[in-house]
């Protein structure tokens, strides 16, 4: 998946908006929202590509207060398919009206946990049958996971609270890793050469990128070379 | 047969979860003899209150058997806290797709030794596939598993050895802990189940024919 990266500079909500937009592209998905509380001032922030006349139908009514979507998901450490609040009041006093605006009942959130205790949700929809909704779950969710946590970590950092208790750090072996790679080491190449597992060096480049804010492990290697972790190859 | 609870469906399996928490305070307290917080007879800590995800694992009676607690490694969890002696003061691995999974046991009172259905190695494999499916629905592919030598020893004989070890064992209790790294797939679920001879879906109650 071609997805924009947020980590670079500090993004503004048009690139927000942009990502959410070209992340349903990417995953043929008809909308996206994000939503996430800040664990000490309270403050919602919220991105979504819904028409306006559904963002403003959802927020005159307030619907975010009894939408479990929101409440019910972020207690989930799994991404919550929405056919789980079939049975719930609540789901349908919001999304009853749903089909009027475009937007299909037919949705998951993936919730999202960082370090601080935020915690911060990603829903997505898609208006289809049952049995192509299943087989595009299946195959898009782990890039909503990695799109998810991208998108929650890049609005967490622009926080005072993020700012000042600053980032996850990397591990020695993360660094070493990343160094490696830096002067042109494959994976299989740095197993070898650190005794480990190639998929140990993978679960470590994995983490060095989800604790870099990077996309890809190049991002990584720059953005390593840049904060002085790491030195050139 | 396993069962999933969270805090979205934890309403329905207060009984199940109160016995839980009774199954690993014999386990950990008792038996491993770790330094962990046991009121009424049920072990507990601040990581049953961040809206876990517990496996668990119940005979045909209906029995809390075994279990897991998984947690994301993107927030907070026990190795970036509690067990950070175990990865020598390194930071821990952070992840969208890796999960972490602590307080695994088994009831070694209620189960015997063999192939069985009542069995450590049944029951350690159930929980284990009921977990590995789980994760791959999550679009999880690998679980960082905090576990003693003993349940090391089973998983290697199982079909389920792990791929690699982050940090170095550490003393805890009567016993060491490490942790463990094991990839979410299908080859390692078909490894558990051609071992095992679980061939049914986990998350399904079993009809036994009797007397047969």
């Amino acid at each position: 998946m071609d997805i924009i990266d947020l980590g670079a500079q500090s993004p503004t909500s048009a690139d927000y908006m942009s990502y959410i937009a070209t992340m349903c592209d990417a995953l043929e998905l008809d909308y996206g929202s994000y939503a996430s509380v800040n664990p000490v001032t309270g403050d919602v922030v919220g991105y979504a590509n819904y028409s306006d006349d559904w963002k403003q139908h959802y927020i005159s009514r307030n619907l975010h207060r009894v939408d479990p979507t929101l409440h019910v998901a972020s207690r989930s450490i799994a991404p919550v398919d929405w056919q789980r609040f079939e049975r719930d009041r609540k789901f349908h006093s919001v999304f009853r009206a749903a089909a009027d605006f475009g937007v299909s009942a037919q949705g998951l959130t993936v919730p999202i946990r960082g370090p601080y205790g935020d915690r911060g949700l990603l829903s997505v929809t898609r208006n289809c049958s049952i049995e192509e909704w299943e087989k595009l779950k299946k195959h898009i969710i782990g890039n909503l996971q990695t799109a998810a946590v991208h998108l929650h970590d890049s609005v967490m950092r622009s926080t005072s609270l993020v700012r000042a208790m600053g980032f996850p750090t990397l591990s020695a072996r993360e660094i070493e890793i990343l160094q490696w790679t830096a002067v042109g080491k494959l994976q299989q190449d740095i197993g070898d050469i650190l005794s480990i597992s190639h998929r140990t060096v993978e679960i470590h480049l994995r983490s060095a990128r989800t604790k870099l804010g990077a996309v890809t492990t190049s991002q990584a290697v720059g953005r390593a070379i840049g904060m002085g972790l790491i030195f050139p190859g | 047969m396993i069962v999933i609870v969270d805090s979205l469906n934890s309403h329905e399996y207060s009984d199940i979860l109160a016995e839980m928490h009774r199954l690993r305070a014999r386990v950990f307290s008792d038996r491993l003899g770790w330094d962990v917080k046991v009121s009424n007879g049920m072990e507990r800590d601040e990581f049953d209150d961040l809206d876990p995800a517990h496996v668990i694992s119940l005979d045909d009676k209906g029995q809390v058997v075994g279990c897991m607690r998984l947690l994301q490694t993107t927030g907070p969890h026990m190795l970036s806290d509690v067990f950070s002696c175990l990865l020598d003061g390194e930071p821990p691995i952070r992840s969208p797709h890796v999960w972490e999974a602590t307080r695994f046991c088994v009831d070694t009172n209620l189960l015997g030794r063999g192939p069985t259905r009542n069995s450590i190695s049944y029951v350690t494999s159930e929980v284990m596939i009921g977990a590995f499916e789980y994760g791959m629905h999550a679009g999880i592919t690998d679980a960082v598993a905090v576990i003693d030598p003993v349940m090391n020893r089973v998983m290697q004989r199982s079909g389920n050895a792990p791929y690699g070890y982050l940090g170095s064992p550490h003393p805890m209790g009567k016993v060491t802990a490490l942790a463990a790294l094991m990839d979410c797939s299908e080859e390692r679920i078909e490894s558990l189940r051609a071992f095992s001879g679980i061939r049914h879906d986990v998350f399904e109650q079993q009809v036994y024919e009797e007397g047969v």
